[in-house]
Parts: structure tokens; C-alpha cells; sequence
């Protein structure tokens, strides 16, 4: 289905955003993740026809309505397995997963292990901000221990969890992690993370104005360094590991942005051999014959 | 017509599934009509497994009712079976493994082979006795010995000429063992056939309707379909096994959204993890095929026996309204064609359609005569292709309900496809806006829409009429799905008592033509026969055609219904009427 166009100048210049408005508050992080992500997009100057945006539920599930590529809505927890779908489907997409990460690393972790150990080229992108926004302000699965919300009023008492240290153990081949406060930076991670042949994760600082009082993005500010800046090997496993550790050995004092692990690995779409002829798309359906003889094979 | 009914006992583990698929493939290619199902546990050795073979001279509908002809691979298989064997029957044992003390005096022909020690001579493996015993089955029913050895070219040529000869040896000593006669002979006609199980034919007719993306999660009775995905990725085609149930069925879905064709599998226990998937697919207007293969429930229940009792589950699956086909094929040779159709369906009213099966349909195996390809046709439904020089809408409001889709990758009809409730163009109507005068409307509207598919489905098509047998009989069995067939045949055995029955059967079970139906229905004497403990198809009738149906001939232990009972209690309800 992915057709060559001729581009124009002014098709050069693709305008990837919608008219539609997000639901977001007045300086929710999620402005400066969509800003990101229009960035990379740009950029990278992929036909929009070729994007498709995925998303689940929560207030990250209104970013592909801000967009004017293809874009799918899906259900709480459930971007990882529509967006392998859509690109096993059809692999000569670009197709990027935007979610939170009460959907990303609550009800959909057990897709997000599975996304991270089966490499397949999505880049995903999760909107951390340690609290369930749309319903008003419970525990997210980041949340620190501690935390008073109104699900848990006498404070967490669960570990949070280690989406990085997660991912990189699962066999995810960029890791990545920004800041929502720092656009540019983040959107050079996204634009990577796109380029990556294999499963992205770029976890998002991406503060909540409205129920989180505690992880601001000035809080945020007094803590994220970039690892680039600390000369960090990203393509060295251990020390990646060693990074991912740093939030919760330094009690959440020092906590590392930039790319904790990348490495090459060949992707699920390149192995599955039922894609070796192309995009599952545009192979031609079997002929008559050929269902014949698959039939009586079997038989 | 003559038939015989053939079952091999033993233990997990000692080929016995195997060996009856040896012996399924031998007489189809050889003229004769077959039908195997097994018995077997949720253990991978040990316990007492059995596969039954029924062969008959004409169509067969059931496996069979009672044991003619039976093996005896241990002494269990004596002690279990025995309260089924019929008048007369030929028990083949071996004596160093089996007493037959227990079954002596009783009519019954035992024929002592040293099974294990044959094989043992032959092959050096004990497994090989079974062909032994099918070597003896071929004489008792004077099928030639040569039919055989086809069979175990093509099963076995790949793992070597030995083992084909091994085989082919170990059959033959069977076949001329002194004391093995024809005792029940029995002739077939010049054709070959195939035989195949529901899974197989429910893949194929999905392969051949151009499904190329199935994702499962292993549960049994479905995993075979995954398996045959699986085994054909070589041709075009993606199995993808998922981490569960949930992923299995947003996969297919993202699949069916970017354009392929898709389907998953499970049965009831993973279907109840697809359940919120199923009323995401039908808003966003994507098509999907659902294979549910009904076990025994609830919860894990009995995992590798048969029910028909997530009927009602299936029909209702899912918060909220929207529109769906659910399809139950009532044979191996049905599922092909409905599962090809059901694709169809699916992309005419971009809908999700469920074709139920259960573990008795998908299992077990029957020989067919060939399926007919050329009859498969393709029908994607409606699809966009160009921009009109406007944004795309692709939830458009439409006579039909359905509207133009689009496949990422064209360029010019991007649109967003959502959960949520939405506008004609996926606009969200949900959170921002809900409640607001005219977004009330759209709801409204978009709804209404969605729903207006069942209109056209029933005006569209003449599939979702019930099917009648024998119209102008004085009583009619009335059910649905894999009973179907059974049912037919204590029709024929009741004929031959005198008494005429028809049937009434229900292919399509959503949407329901009431009026058609009631119709159909109404006067006539109607017995229901359904393997589950609610009557859940007489439930279906009610609701949709006030029609009570209080005869009813329900099984619920796990086991297959079997003609002789149904013909059994419908005789003990004529008095009622």
C-alpha cells in the first residue's frame, strides 16, 4: 500500500499536527512530548501517510487525535499488541506507540516484556508522571514509595517500577529515557528512536500540573542529568544496567535522561520468515492452485 | 448401509492417537467413508487414552454408537470400555499385556495377538504394535492389506525407508495372523478421500479467503489452528503466538486495521480474556475473525472434553451494543466454507464474526471428498482508495451502516480510528465534549449507525434463517453447531422405527430473522437437543420468537451426544405432545 509520492516543496514542509485540541491541562507535559514528537517527525521527513500513531487510554491517549497522520485509539493496556498488528501487517510503516505509563507499565506490562524481547521496529513512547490523571489522581505503578493519593491516602507501599532497568532485561534494543521540560533533548531520542531498526522505549518525565504535587517539573529539573554529558557507553549492557539503578540507589536525588542502552539486533520482522517476500500487505493472496495444494498437503 | 465402529484403548504415549489416524487415512483413500474421534486426558503420558474409528459405506454423521470392533493395548482399556461394546464384538488383545477373563462367555470373538512381541521382532520399537493391530483391523474388515502401504509411505518416507518398512511388516503380520478373519466386511467405492479434523478445515477455509495473520495464545481445543498457521508461514502467511489472549486478539486487530486479514483463536477461558477487544473491534469498525472452541465450563472445567455452553457468553460478550455475526459449522466439511465466509462477513459489515466451534467439531476427524475452491470467492467490502479533495471520513453516515475504510499508507485518507465515541470523522465526542448539545446528537447518530449493520445484514442476506431437514415431518429436533449431524442420524434410525422427525438447525445464531424463524417454528413439535445444562438455544428461540421449547434432550458430562441416546429419549417424549 506505501506508494512513492513526488513531493512538492510545500509537501516537504508536512505539517503532522491536527486541528483537534488535546484534553490536556494548561502545562501538562504531554505539550512538550507532542512537541517532541512532531520535531522528530519533521526531521525525519516520513510521508504522513506512513505514520500511524497508537495509543491506549488515559490523558497520553488523546496525542494521536493532535496529529494528522493515521492513528489508532485503542483500549487501556493494549497499544503494544495493536501496534505489533499494525506492523506486522505491514511492516514498511512507521508506527509509533504514545502511552502513559499506568497503561504502559500497569495494566499493559505484560505486552510491554513481551514488545521488549520480541524487537519489533516500534518506537514507543510512554508519558510517565507517577499518577492516573483522567481518573482524577490514584497510584500509578511509578509512583514513589510514600506517595499519598486518593487511592492510596496513607501512602504507597509498593516499590515502583524500573521501566528502564525492565526493558534493557527484556531484551529491548534502545532504551532511552527524556524529559518532557527539555523538548529538544527529548526529541532527539524520539528521532533515534525512530531511525532504531528494533523496539524503542523512550520513557518520558512527562509532569502532571493537576494531581502530582510531588513530581513537578521543577522536581524533575533538580534531578535529571543527561548521560551524554557523563561520557556514559550506551552500547555496554552492564553499565547501562548500572545507570538504571542510579534513581533508586541515589533515593531519587539523581536521575539520568539520554540513552542507557542501544544495540543491533535483528528485528522480529526481519526473522519471521513469512515477511520475506515483503509486507504481509502487498504479498499477493495464494492462487487456486496453491490453496489447492496447501489443502491436499494436509491431508 | 454397513458400518463398523473401531476403538483403540491404551495409555498416553502409546501411539494410540497415532494409530487411528493410520487407519482413518487407509480406508478414506480406499473408498470408504471415515470418522475418528479421541478420548484422552490432560496428561502427556499415562492415563487411559482411546481414538475411536467409525467406517462406513455411505456418509457417516457420528462416530458411532457402541464398539464392533476393539484393541486392547492394556488392561485398562478392557476394564473402561467393556460397558460399550456391542453384541457380538471382536476384542483383538494382547495376552501378555491383557486378561480377558472378565469379558469371556459373552459372544464376543477374542482374538489373542502377541502384539508387543511382533513389534518388538519387526522394529525393535514396542510402539509398532498398534500396527500390528491395525494390520488385524484391515483383515476383520476385509479391506486389502496394500491399501496400507501407501499410507505409510507418505506418513512415514521422511523419517526413512526402514521405518516405511517396519511398518508395512508389522501390518502384514497382523493382516495374516492365524485366527484373524473378515469377520465384518464391508465395501467401498472407487474414490479417494481425505480426511481432516475442524481445525484443519477451519484453517484452511481461512488460508483460502487470503487470512494472513492469525494470533493465538495455546489453549486446547484451539491450538491446532495456531499450529497450522504456524506450519504454513513458509506460504505467506503469519502465525504469531502472543504472551495471552489479550494480546493475541489487539493483534489480529491492528493487523486487520492496517489491511490484512486477520483472526484469532482460543477457547472459552482465553475468549473471556478477548471479551473488551471484542466491542473495541466493532468501534472502530474493524473487521475480525474470532474462532471460539468451546470446552467443558466453567473455568477451567474439563479441558479435553466437549460442551456447547458458551452460546449465550458468545452471543452477549462485551459491554455495550454494536453488531455481530456468530456462526456455529456443524461439521468438518462446513467449517471450511463458513470459516472462508465469515472473512467476508466480517469485511461487508466491518464487523467482528465469531465462529464457534467445540472440541468435539474441532478434534475429531472426518474424510471428505475434496472441498471446492473455485467456490471461494473474496468480497473485501468497502474500501477507499482516493481523497475527494476533503478530509477523509471515514466513519461517513451511510444507508447501510458501513462505511469506506482506509488502510495506513494512502495517502490523503489519514484518519484517526478510536474507542472512544467519535464523529464521521474519528473525532472524539467523548471526554471534552460529551454531554454537549449537539456531540448528544452525534452519539446519537454514530450509534445508530453502527447498529443499522444488523438491518442490512438481514436484509442482505438469506444466511441467518435456520435450515430444515425433512419438512414434512411430525416432529423436529431443533439445535445447533456439532449436535447438528448427530442429530440427523437419530432421524434416520428413528425413520426405520416408524417415526418421522425432521430437523430445525441453527447455523447463524446472530443476527436472528425473528419473523423467518418463528415461522419456521411455530406449530410444529419441537424437541431441543443441546450439549449444555441450560438449554441455551432454547433461550436464543424464546427471546427472539416467544417460541418455549420444553422437550428438551440436554448432555452436560463432557462426552459426545450420541444418536442412540437422542433417539432413545426423543421415542419417551412423543407421549407428550
Amino acid at each position: 500500500m506505501s506508494q512513492v509520492v513526488e513531493k512538492t516543496d510545500s509537501e516537504m514542509k508536512i505539517n503532522y499536527g491536527s486541528k483537534t485540541k488535546p484534553i490536556w491541562c494548561p502545562g501538562c507535559g504531554d505539550f512538550g512530548v507532542q512537541a517532541s514528537i512532531i520535531k522528530a517527525l519533521k526531521d525525519l521527513q516520513i510521508e504522513k501517510s506512513n505514520v500511524v500513531l497508537v495509543s491506549g487510554i488515559g490523558c497520553s491517549s488523546a496525542m494521536p487525535h493532535t496529529f494528522s497522520t493515521y492513528g489508532l485509539h485503542s483500549l487501556h493496556g493494549r497499544i503494544l499488541p495493536v501496534a505489533t498488528g499494525i506492523k506486522l501487517a505491514n511492516n514498511s510503516l512507521t508506527v509509533i506507540g504514545t502511552g502513559g505509563d499506568g497503561d504502559g507499565y500497569g495494566i499493559g506490562s505484560g505486552h510491554f516484556v513481551h514488545a521488549c524481547r520480541r524487537n519489533v521496529d516500534i518506537t514507543y513512547i510512554v508519558m510517565t508522571n507517577e499518577t492516573y490523571g483522567l481518573t482524577t489522581g490514584q497510584a500509578a505503578p511509578t509512583a514513589l514509595v510514600g506517595t499519598k493519593t486518593k487511592s492510596t491516602p496513607f501512602g504507597v507501599i509498593e516499590q515502583p517500577i524500573n521501566p528502564i532497568a525492565l526493558a534493557i532485561s527484556a531484551g529491548a534494543t534502545y532504551v532511552a529515557r527524556g524529559f518532557s521540560g527539555d523538548p529538544v533533548h527529548l526529541s532527539e531520542l524520539i528521532k533515534n528512536g525512530i531511525k532504531h531498526k528494533g523496539f524503542a522505549l523512550i520513557d518520558t518525565f512527562s509532569p502532571c500540573v493537576t494531581f502530582n504535587h510531588t513530581n513537578t517539573f521543577d522536581w524533575f529539573r533538580r534531578r535529571v542529568y543527561k548521560l551524554e554529558q557523563e561520557g556514559h557507553d550506551s552500547s555496554d549492557i552492564s553499565k547501562a544496567f548500572d545507570k538504571s539503578m542510579e534513581d533508586f540507589k541515589s533515593n531519587y536525588e539523581k536521575m539520568p535522561i539520554g540513552l542507557f542502552y542501544k544495540t543491533e539486533r535483528p528485528t522480529y520482522e526481519d526473522l519471521d520468515i513469512s515477511l520475506k517476500d515483503g509486507p504481509l500487505l502487498n504479498q499477493p493472496l495464494p492462487g487456486k492452485e496453491e490453496i489447492k495444494k496447501a489443502i491436499e498437503e494436509n491431508m | 448401509m454397513v458400518d463398523v465402529t473401531i476403538r483403540i484403548a491404551g495409555a498416553n504415549g502409546d501411539g494410540v492417537e497415532s494409530s487411528g489416524n493410520m487407519l482413518l487415512k487407509t480406508v478414506a483413500r480406499n473408498g470408504l467413508h471415515a470418522y475418528g474421534y479421541r478420548g484422552y486426558q490432560s496428561i502427556i503420558r499415562g492415563g487411559h487414552v482411546w481414538y475411536q474409528v467409525r467406517i462406513g459405506e455411505a456418509k457417516l454423521y457420528s462416530p458411532g454408537n457402541g464398539i464392533d470392533v476393539f484393541v486392547a493395548l492394556n488392561q485398562d482399556g478392557i476394564e473402561n470400555q467393556k460397558e460399550h461394546f456391542n453384541k457380538n464384538a471382536i476384542i483383538i488383545y494382547d495376552p501378555s499385556k491383557v486378561n480377558v477373563d472378565s469379558i469371556k462367555n459373552q459372544g464376543y470373538t477374542l482374538i489373542g495377538i502377541p502384539l508387543l512381541d511382533t513389534a518388538v521382532k519387526i522394529s525393535g520399537d514396542p510402539i509398532m504394535r498398534n500396527v500390528v493391530a491395525i494390520g488385524a483391523i484391515l483383515k476383520v474388515i476385509g479391506v486389502n492389506i496394500e491399501a496400507f502401504d501407501e499410507v505409510a509411505k507418505s506418513m512415514f518416507l521422511r523419517k526413512g525407508e526402514a521405518i516405511v518398512s517396519n511398518n508395512v511388516n508389522a501390518a502384514r503380520t497382523g493382516y495374516n495372523y492365524e485366527g484373524v478373519e473378515t469377520f465384518r466386511p464391508i465395501k467401498g467405492d472407487e474414490k479417494t478421500r481425505f480426511t481432516l479434523d475442524g481445525n484443519t478445515a477451519l484453517s484452511m477455509g481461512s488460508y483460502a479467503a487470503g487470512c494472513k495473520l492469525y494470533a493465538g495464545y495455546p489453549m486446547t481445543p484451539a491450538s491446532t489452528i495456531l499450529q497450522w498457521f504456524a506450519a504454513h508461514e513458509d506460504k505467506g502467511v503469519l502465525a504469531k503466538q502472543t504472551e495471552d489472549e489479550l494480546a493475541a486478539i489487539n493483534t489480529a486487530i491492528g493487523g486487520s486495521f492496517a489491511g490484512v486479514r486477520s483472526a484469532c483463536g482460543t477457547s472459552g477461558g482465553g475468549f473471556s480474556l478477548m471479551v473488551e477487544a471484542l466491542g473495541f473491534t466493532a468501534m472502530l469498525e474493524v473487521p475480525l475473525v474470532v474462532f471460539e472452541a468451546q470446552r467443558t465450563g466453567p473455568s477451567t472445567g474439563l479441558p479435553t472434553k466437549t460442551e456447547q455452553a458458551d452460546l449465550l457468553f458468545i452471543l452477549h460478550a462485551s459491554q455495550g451494543e454494536f453488531p455481530r455475526i456468530v456462526v456455529s459449522p456443524r461439521n468438518v466439511e462446513e467449517c471450511f466454507y463458513i470459516a472462508a465466509e465469515a472473512f467476508n462477513l466480517a469485511d461487508k459489515y466491518q464487523c467482528p464474526v465469531i465462529v464457534m466451534s467445540d472440541l468435539f467439531l474441532s478434534e475429531h476427524i472426518e474424510s471428505i471428498d475434496g472441498f471446492d475452491i473455485d467456490s471461494i470467492n473474496i468480497n473485501r467490502g468497502k474500501i477507499a482508495e482516493k481523497n475527494n479533495g476533503e478530509r477523509f471520513k471515514r466513519y461517513l453516515y451511510s444507508e447501510d451502516g458501513v462505511s469506506p475504510r482506509a488502510f495506513p499508507g494512502t495517502p490523503g485518507l489519514e484518519h484517526i480510528a478510536a474507542s472512544d465515541e467519535h464523529d464521521e470523522y474519528g473525532d472524539l465526542v467523548s471526554d471534552a465534549l460529551s454531554g454537549i448539545g449537539k456531540y448528544v446528537e452525534v452519539r446519537k447518530k454514530m450509534h445508530g449507525k453502527r447498529m443499522s449493520k444488523i438491518e442490512s445484514m438481514l436484509k442482505n442476506e438469506s444466511i441467518f434463517v435456520p435450515k430444515v431437514r425433512d419438512e414434512d415431518s411430525d416432529y423436529f429436533f431443533v439445535c445447533f453447531g456439532s449436535t447438528t449431524d448427530q442429530v440427523i442420524e437419530a432421524t434416520e434410525m428413528l425413520k426405520s422405527k416408524g417415526k418421522k422427525f425432521g430437523v430445525i438447525s441453527f447455523n447463524y445464531l446472530m443476527p436472528l430473522d425473528k419473523e423467518k424463524t418463528k415461522k419456521m417454528l411455530k406449530g410444529k413439535k419441537l424437541i431441543d437437543v443441546e450439549c449444555n445444562f441450560t438449554a441455551q438455544l432454547a433461550q436464543v428461540i424464546m427471546a427472539n420468537t416467544g417460541i418455549e421449547i420444553p422437550n428438551r434432550i440436554l448432555r452436560y458430562d463432557g462426552e459426545v451426544i450420541t444418536s442412540a441416546e437422542i433417539v432413545e429419549k426423543a421415542l419417551g417424549m412423543i407421549d407428550k405432545f
